[in-house]
Formats: C-alpha cells, structure tokens, sequence
C-alpha cells in the first residue's frame, strides 16, 4: 500500500506546489526585460558556425522570436493598452543575423521593410538590407518594390526609386511598379504612392496583426489623402491656401470630417501639407499626451 | 555478414525504436499550422521544420545507434559467441554497419514520406511565391541520410577503440559539430582578413583538420529544397563519391583496429 499511498501524496504536493509557483512564474516570465525576451544574439559570424546544418531553421526561429515579440506589443497597442514601445534596435540585430544565416529569408526582409521603415525611420539601413536580400533573391519583386517605395518616399532619391521600380516591374511582369515609379517621379501623389504600396502589402498579409497595422495605417494615409483633395478643391474655389482643416470641415469640402485611426488630430502645416499629431503612431500619441500632461 | 545486417536491422526493431521514431513522426502533423505562422513563406519554412525535424532524429539514431551496437557487444560479452562462429571481424562491423545503415535508410523514407505529405498540405493551403522543387526535397533528405550513415561510420570507428560508452558518443557529436564548420574555416582562411589575422601554423593546422574531418556541409542541400534553388549535378556526384570513399576509409580503419583489438 506503502509503495502507492507515498509517490502518491508526493505527486498530489507536488502539483500543489506547482499550481502554486504558476502564477508568480508567468507574472515573472511576462515582465521580463526587453532583452531578456528577445534574448542575445552572438554575432552572426559566431551563430553561423554554431548553427552547423539548421541554419535556416535557427534563422526561421529569430525571425518568428521577433514576429511574435513585435506582434503581442502591437495588439496591445492596437487596443488601447499602454505598453512600452519596442525594442526595435534589438529587433533589427535579430533580422540582420536571421539574414546572415538565411539570406533567403524572405519573412526577415518583409519584417524588417516594415519596421525600419515607419517605426525605426532607418531607410538607409532597410534599403541596404533589402540590397543585401536582391544578391539572393534574384526572382523576387518585393525586394526592388521595397527598396523603391524607401527611395522615393522616405529617401527622396526618385533616380534610384526608378531603378528599384524598374527591376521590380521586370521581375513581376507588372506595370504597377512602373506606374508607381512614373507617379512619383513627378514628385507627386506621395499619399497616392503609400496608399498604392499599402494596399499591395496588406493584400498579400497572412500574419493577423501584421495585416491590422498596415490596415490602420492604410486607412490613415486615405484620410490624408481625403483632406489633400478638399484642400485643393479650396484653394480652387476660394484663391487661398487653407491654414485649417476645421475651414475645409465647415466649407463643405470635407465630409464627414476625417478620424486619425492612431487617435491623433489632422492638421495642415504652414506650406499646407497634411500632418497628424499622431504621426502615425500608437506612440505618437502617447507621447503628445505625456507632453500635455507635462510628464 | 548478410546474417549479422539482418541481425542488426531486426535488433533495433526489437529495441522498439522505430515505435519511437513513429511517435516522434506525430510532430510532422503540426508543421503546416507551425509554418502558417510565416508571413512570406509558409511553404518554404514548412520545408524547413520538415527537413530540420528530420535531420535531427537522424543525427540521434546516427550518434546513438553507431556509439552503442559494438561497445554493446562487447560489454555483454556476445562477440565471444559471435566471433567463435566461422565469421571475419572485418564481416561482423560491415554486417553491424549495414544493418544499422539499412535501417537509417528506412527511416529517411518513411520521415521523408510523412514531411513530403506535410510540406504537400502546406503548399496546397498556401501555394509558394515559386513552386517546390521535389526533386531538390528528395535530394536534400537523401543527402541528410548519407551524412548520418557517414557519422555511424565514424561512430563504429570510434567504438572499435573504446572502453567505454563516452568516447563514441561524445566523439562523434565533435566530428558532427567539426565536420559541419570545416568548410567556413577553410573559406575563412582565404580572406584577406585571416591571411593577415591567423599565424601560418595555425592556418596549416586548420587545414589538417580540414581535410582530416569529414565535410558534412557538402551533404547539406536544405537551401536548395527549402527555395527551389537548381541542384548542381556534378557536385551531386563528387558529394556521393566522397561519401563512397570517406567511409570506406572509416569502416576499413575500423575493421583493422577491431581485428587487432584484444578480446580476453
């Protein structure tokens, strides 16, 4: 009976003690450090060599770490909770040594394209990463689609935005990426262009909250785009710039009013270009109200 | 010899290993809803848990297999009956060695039927950007198994000589990890970086090891089935040469060391 009853007691304890320890573990696990979650990455150099033959495994495994890290940080962010904001450095050293190991990683370069570029403001960085990728993915559009939508929107560099568009346009057999390049060339349509590649890339998302954002972020730049239409309707109508977007609200020429979906305010700067106080971020906002508040 | 393989292949049936190798094979299951966490590339990174699934059960079969069925015999004493019989000691380690090469194999089949089956769904749920190469799929898990064989040959080497279970084991993990990084070594060695970096005993050492250690990163062919990327035919051959030819090399070492083993 001895021999049961004893082990028994001990599991029953032992499960005991482990529904216990669960709570304060998780909590404890949940409000890691940033780095902690993320964990550190030896140099790409090293990871190689230690990786042996699962390299693509151990890159596909930094990058879903980083997806999922930046993913559960947005979802809160998307539902009004306040969260620190990411550790998008760290996130980036993740992705250049998932490309080290990988450098056909096509979910790294897609990430990266995201984050560098509307949250980190690294243009440079995610073109020379999306440079690095074309090496390898020779068949694929996306990169040069990329490169060309940084060059011409945030770089201003619209010679080589029309090289990227080009090499793009060849490799999918598409004219979009030529229209693109054409559009921006001229050095209009800039909300045009991000509602353009917005739209290419929340169509082709699988991830859920990957496809939120770009599709918060695509509703936003029709807004803009809404409010750039009344403007110059305006100044049409009535000879002057509009300072105010409330004047284009109460003229007629924008109906219903425009909704920041990052909760920010549109306003118009003073060479009437359409601006939002979120800056199209979570934690645009977040920080305009910390400054109200005087924290 | 033919006996002893036979012996062989029905003893790790007996061990119930292949029951666990089922077990594990549930896991293939969960790849394409793993992989449907991609946001690019849900086919390519179903191929790549498939293949590293795969490439890790082989690795165990290949260290464990290879380090225990010699060291194993000798520790229970049954190379004394085994040997008394009208049979070579070199006929006894190539008859141990195919068996357990004849069952590595089989494995690789039947892993590789159930990823293929795998990686299919996937594919099917959420067709690739490129379609997959099959053939680069099915190159990559016969290479896989080559490699493995190659490492229970230098496992059965190493268990010729030993004493004990560690010196197998442990030694044949090393030349897996070793002979995985010998070609960054040597393709290090001939940057302009290392010329000016690495002393010139160091750079000769380095390449002893180089040509010493098997080259298991000529078996690896994940990169070309994961994206599609053309096989190189001829390197193809020169890989299952060099496989023909290293192990032959190991096995004969083997038989010599064995046949000059002590066995009081």
């Amino acid at each position: 009976m001895n021999r049961v009853l004893r082990p028994s007691v001990v599991m029953l304890l032992s499960l005991a003690c482990y529904g216990v320890l669960l709570g304060p573990f998780c909590a404890y696990m949940k409000q890691k450090p940033v780095e902690e979650k993320l964990g550190y990455v030896p140099s790409a150099t090293l990871l190689r060599y230690l990786a042996t033959d699962q390299k693509e495994f151990v890159a596909a495994s930094l990058v879903m770490k980083t997806v999922m890290y930046y993913g559960g940080i947005a979802e809160k962010q998307q539902t009004n909770v306040v969260v620190a904001p990411p550790d998008l450095p760290a996130m980036s050293r993740l992705l250049h040594g998932a490309v080290k190991l990988d450098p056909y990683n096509m979910d790294a370069y897609y990430f990266a394209q995201s984050f560098l570029t509307w949250d980190a403001k690294q243009y440079k960085l995610a073109n020379n990463l999306m440079d690095y990728g074309m090496k390898y993915r020779t068949w694929d559009w996306y990169l040069p689609f990329f490169a060309g939508f940084n060059s011409a929107y945030f770089l201003k560099d619209y010679s080589a935005a029309a090289r990227y568009y080009q090499k793009a346009g060849e490799l999918s057999g598409s004219d979009l990426s030529r229209l693109l390049a054409g559009r921006y060339l001229q050095e209009s349509g800039q909300t045009g262009l991000a509602i353009a590649y917005l739209t290419v890339m929340e169509k082709g998302e699988t991830n859920e909250a990957m496809k939120r954002n770009y599709h918060i972020r695509l509703t936003a730049f029709r807004e803009v785009h809404r409010i750039e239409v009344a403007r110059d309707r305006f100044k049409e109508a009535k000879g002057i710039v509009p300072t105010t977007v409330e004047q284009l609200i109460l003229g007629g020429f924008l109906v219903p009013p425009p909704v920041d979906p990052y909760g920010g305010t549109f306003y118009l700067e003073p060479d009437g270009k359409v601006a939002t106080t979120s800056k199209f971020a979570f934690a645009g906002v977040k920080n305009e109200k910390r400054q109200h508040t005087g924290e | 010899m033919l006996n002893i393989m036979a012996i062989s292949l029905k003893g790790i049936f007996r061990d119930r290993i292949f029951q666990g190798i089922m077990g594990l094979a549930v896991l293939f299951l969960f790849i394409p809803s793993a992989a449907s966490l991609s946001m690019r590339q849900v086919t390519e990174l179903s191929i790549t848990l498939s293949l590293s699934l795969i490439s890790f059960i082989m690795l165990l079969l290949a260290v464990f297999l290879g380090a225990t069925s010699i060291w194993k015999d000798i520790e229970r004493r049954y190379t004394y009956s085994i040997l008394s019989l009208p049979l070579s000691r070199t006929a006894y380690l190539l008859g141990r060695f195919l068996g357990i090469a004849l069952f590595m194999l089989l494995t690789a089949l039947f892993l590789g039927g159930v990823a293929m089956l795998a990686i299919k769904v996937a594919s099917v749920l959420y067709p690739p950007a490129r379609p997959v190469l099959w053939i680069a799929v099915l190159a990559s898990i016969l290479y896989g198994t080559l490699k493995y064989i190659l490492l229970v040959a230098v496992s059965m080497l190493l268990a010729t000589v030993s004493t004990s279970f560690f010196l197998p084991v442990f030694g044949t993990i090393c030349t897996y990890l070793a002979g995985s990084i010998t070609q960054q070594v040597y393709d290090y060695l001939h940057t302009p970086a290392a010329v000016k970096a690495i002393s010139p005993i160091m750079k000769q050492a380095a390449l002893f090891f180089y040509y010493l250690l098997p080259n298991l990163s000529a078996f690896d062919l994940k990169v070309n089935a994961i994206y599609a990327l053309p096989l190189n035919a001829s390197g193809l051959l020169m890989t299952a040469l060099y496989f023909i030819v290293y192990t032959s090399v190991l096995l004969a070492a083997g038989a010599i060391l064995l046949g000059r083993r002590e066995m009081k």
